[in-house]
């Protein structure tokens, strides 16, 4: 049926046209990132590189500057992991573990807790900035990597908790009755029954923080200083620091390094990836 | 002492009153069925037994300690659930065992268990499987298993074959009532089918909106039912019931029966006891195959077939009676087909009847 | 049939086991989120500039915020609009056309699926570094476009304060309109097929099938979207810092971005509160009618 064709044929053409859409800047990144500066200027955006460099990439890792300090992204790429870390696995365990209460748990009120921490979901950070920055500096650990540590578990429970326990909801009662007949308490049934079951959503809310917490750029910014500020903020001061010459392959290179992790375990783990943000989305 | 005793139990949710009341004993050994439509309670009921909920008012006894207070685990019981409620991580070995791992039976204990049950239930080949890896009979086996691992007191078996299809489902009732006759023990079965209720239960408590409408043994049930909820749900196809005036004729206490093509005057079995109520209107309940082909020249009923449903052993055939759709059971070699006239004879000896207001049965 | 709404629990452990446990994140919730709104909510009727001041003024900082000489402020509410309007109008469309498309049984589904959400990967700063090249005026886009022949071809809007929250809108859809086809994707997923058989045996053509049937049943998930976009748009902090940085000027700032230039660099803290107090009410205009129903629902359910 050529009328068919026709259409099947357009519609290719679409997809095809929004996937050069989506990926014409990862390109233009990629390219600019291993031209030189002169080849820059002499070309334009698209153009092949001509003659491949790695000057920039080494030049954005160890010797770009930052501000008055020029020791590239190297020092922020490791404190962002020092930061996520902890953080991760932290904010995972809690709310694997608040996931398993609210769902299995009830006790009165606790619906009350879990409404509350719905709600501290959608709260926009911008009212806690102050007074946080105020209690952090109080408690000695404005500035540092606890204390941004701090900042993204309590910021991060809410979601965590979130998804556990609307994954808890569908394991079965009977399941957990079952093992409360067989004389399993609190603890083993969470260890023995519920845990083992939870890989899946383990590896989504695991990948979920790990993605919002490397890409933060408001906590970096005002919770942490000189020594400890994330790779969101290194790369920003770097894009951002007037020297003479605006060099936008160092730029480019920069940015990759900075979104390479994430990249990464999107590309490892898409599937996972993608089932978080429907869950989060879905309530969050 | 009884094995379980359930006294004046209720539980209310707010204004929702899911239980109102409820008594029940039974004696060690006995197979208990708590069977009514969905929303009756009887699945609250078992949970209270079980202690995954906890009443609101009343006491539950089992094997003659008042458990209220006593935790699920503490109180000797063991229970199959609906869904089976396997522990889909491990194998059929490890969910036999987590419950007497957990209560610290050493391994070797551990082994012979699992050996004997896996014996007796014949699922030894399944062991090393993951419950995903089971059909739906193997599961409920699994299942059944984990539960004989231990001696308890008191079995609970939560609807275990409402998810088998039907053929399975009749193996597997048939086996449950040979473990049960085999290893003599006390078991209360939560189903909604009638059929599994008549031929398992020593003992039937029919449940309705929280109520016990009855409780007795399955022919008693069947043959005197309280009232009309548990005479129409008792039996398949239901009981027949059928609006009549009681009348007096020449001294016989009886009914008038009139069908599209014929009337009369049927007497009933022993009028006295109905003497008091002549000239109102009741109910006769009758079983479809207390509504048989007449042979001789006893008294019977000419009715126009409407409709026939051959089933194999019998034919259903549907009539009219007094205004009323009615069923009577048949032999096939009997039947005829719609449209014409059979003879049909009461078996006068069986029919109960009931108060048209209270829906009681007239004793 | 009636679910009990809680277990039956017995013994110490059973009954104070989950409390406790729970206790942690419920006091870190209590204290560091609504007692800091609380605190938050106080700082804004206080006179506090650089350092805190708790002296009571009264609601004089929400008067100077929303005064209308206050341009700022307004600009970044302004902003908040058109960003907002256009961020979610063009990514919902382009989002729902895209998971249209791609349910049409596309060969390589799962590879263009990667393409078009792997933007959602990325952080907001990267998105804007790589923006901020590629649309500036001296060696990006119009360059290119010079190179190709287009000599007069002139794209300016990162400079021109006129135009440059326009490129805060390109980048944000770039970035999240992938995210819109992955909700409507799995929406579309969900549906039963067997509607859409009906529907074609009653002769109804696919066009009309998706009018007619499918987006309306798809309700929920736009409305949650919705929800999403707008969260997204009125949080939005990164992409204006790493693309235009508020700037020309304050042209380009948001909410956010006004809020912390007030409470960080300006020594304005009464006046960054008050801002962040907006935005909590705005965010609950929105949420709380949301959440609500919600639930509603999910009790009727």
């Amino acid at each position: 049926m050529p009328k068919n064709n026709l259409s099947r044929f357009i519609v290719y053409a679409v997809l095809i046209y929004f996937a050069v859409y989506y990926l014409l800047p990862l390109y233009v990144m990629l390219t600019t990132s291993v031209k030189s500066m002169d080849e820059i200027r002499g070309g334009n955006l698209l153009s092949f590189p001509m003659h491949i460099t790695f000057a920039a990439w080494s030049k954005a890792w160890s010797s770009a500057c930052t501000g008055v300090e020029c020791t590239g992204l190297a020092p922020f790429f490791w404190n962002s992991v020092r930061l996520v870390v902890p953080a991760v696995l932290i904010s995972t365990s809690m709310g694997a573990i608040n996931g398993y209460i609210l769902s299995k748990w009830r006790f009165p009120g606790s619906e009350l807790v879990f409404a509350m921490l719905m709600y501290g979901l959608y709260i926009p950070f911008q009212v806690l900035l102050l007074p946080m920055a105020m209690t952090e500096g109080w408690m000695g650990i404005a500035s540092s990597t606890t204390g941004l540590v701090f900042v993204h578990v309590v910021c991060g429970i809410a979601s965590t908790t979130l998804f556990f326990r609307n994954f808890y909801v569908g394991i079965p009662d009977e399941l957990i009755n079952a093992a409360r007949l067989d004389g399993a308490g609190f603890w083993r049934i969470f260890w023995r029954i519920v845990l083992p079951m939870s890989i899946p959503i383990l590896m989504v809310t695991l990948i979920w923080q790990f993605t919002q917490i490397w890409n933060d750029f408001l906590f970096g910014l005002v919770f942490s200083a000189g020594g400890s500020q994330p790779i969101t903020v290194g790369l920003n001061n770097l894009a951002n620091t007037s020297t003479t010459v605006k060099e936008y392959n160092v730029d480019m290179a920069a940015a990759i390094i900075a979104a390479l992790p994430t990249i990464f375990v999107y590309v490892a783990a898409g599937k996972y990836f993608v089932r978080g943000l429907s869950a989060g989305a879905v309530k969050g | 002492m009884g094995a379980l005793a359930i006294k004046n139990v209720t539980k209310s949710f707010g204004d929702t009153h899911i239980l109102k009341g409820i008594d029940i004993e039974i004696d060690d050994g006995q197979f208990l069925i708590l069977v009514g439509p969905s929303g009756c309670g009887k699945s609250t009921l078992m949970n209270i037994i079980a202690g995954l909920e906890s009443p609101t008012s009343g006491e539950v006894n089992i094997g003659g300690r008042v458990v209220n207070d006593v935790a699920p685990k503490d109180r000797d019981i063991a229970m199959v659930f609906q869904s089976y409620a396997l522990y889909p991580t491990m194998n059929v070995r490890q969910n036999i065992a987590f419950g007497l791992e957990t209560r610290g039976v050493p391994k070797k204990e551990q082994e012979e268990v699992i050996n004997r049950v896996a014996k007796m239930l014949q699922m030894d080949h399944l062991l090393d499987r993951k419950p995903g890896q089971l059909s739906g009979g193997q599961r409920q086996r699994v299942a059944m298993g984990r539960a004989l691992a231990r001696d308890p007191i008191l079995f609970l078996f939560d609807e275990p074959l409402s998810n088998l299809d039907a053929k399975l489902r009749v193996e597997m009732r048939t086996e449950i009532k040979q473990l049960h006759h085999r290893l003599k023990t006390t078991i209360v079965y939560v189903t909604h089918d009638q059929i599994e209720a008549m031929t398992l239960g020593d003992r039937i408590a029919v449940m309705k909106d929280g109520v016990i409408q009855q409780f007795g043994s399955p022919q008693d049930i069947y043959e005197r039912p309280s009232n009309m909820f548990v005479a129409s749900f008792i039996g398949s196809p239901s009981m027949n019931f059928i609006e009549c005036h009681l009348a007096e004729q020449n001294g016989q206490v009886g009914v008038s029966l009139t069908s599209e093509s014929d009337a009369r005057f049927v007497p009933l079995k022993d009028g006295a006891k109905f003497a008091k109520r002549v000239g109102q209107e009741v109910i006769m309940g009758v079983r479809p195959e207390q509504l048989d082909v007449a042979h001789g020249d006893e008294m019977a009923l000419g009715c126009k077939v409407m409709l026939t449903e051959p089933t194999g052993p019998d034919t259903m055939i549907f009539t009219r009676i007094n205004g009323k759709d009615v069923t009577a059971r048949v032999h096939p070699r009997d039947a005829k087909g719609p449209g014409e006239v059979m003879r049909l004879a009461l078996d006068m000896s069986k029919v109960v009847f009931f108060d048209p207001k209270t829906q009681l049965r007239i004793e | 049939m009636i679910q009990s709404t809680r277990p039956a629990q017995y013994g110490f452990a059973e009954r104070w086991l989950p409390r406790l446990v729970l206790a942690p994140s419920f006091l870190l919730s209590l204290i560091f989120i609504y007692g800091f709104v609380a605190w938050n909510g106080y700082l804004s009727f206080t006179a506090s500039r650089l350092l805190p001041n708790y002296t009571w003024v009264g609601f004089s900082q929400y008067a100077r915020l929303l005064d209308s000489g206050n341009d700022r402020w307004w600009v970044a509410v302004e902003n908040l609009f058109k960003f907002g309007f256009l961020f979610i109008g063009v990514s919902m469309v382009v989002g729902v056309l895209l998971a249209i498309l791609l349910d049409q049984k596309i060969r390589a589904e799962g590879a263009l699926r990667t393409i078009y959400l792997y933007p959602m990967a990325l952080s907001f700063i990267v998105t804007g570094t790589a923006w901020k090249w590629m649309l500036n005026p001296g060696l990006g886009l119009e360059k290119m476009m010079h190179d190709w022949g287009w000599t007069s071809f002139q794209f300016d809007w990162l400079v021109n304060p006129d135009m440059s929250i326009y490129t805060v809108v390109i980048a944000g859809i770039w970035q999240s309109s992938g995210f819109v086809m992955a909700l409507f994707l799995a929406g579309l997923r969900g549906i039963d097929d067997s509607i859409i058989k009906a529907a074609q045996i009653d002769g109804a053509t696919l066009p009309r099938i998706y009018w007619k049937i499918i987006l309306p049943a798809m309700r929920p998930v736009f409305f949650s979207t919705l929800m999403i976009l707008a969260h997204i748009a009125i949080k939005s902090f990164d992409l204006v810092v790493a693309l235009t940085g508020g700037g020309p000027g304050f042209s380009s700032d948001l909410p956010a971005t006004y809020m912390y230039a007030m409470a960080f660099t300006r020594g304005e803290m009464g006046l960054g509160s008050a801002s962040a107090m907006m935005m909590l009410l705005t965010v609950s205009a929105v949420i709380v009618p949301y959440l609500y129903s919600e639930l509603r629902r999910g009790r009727n359910a």
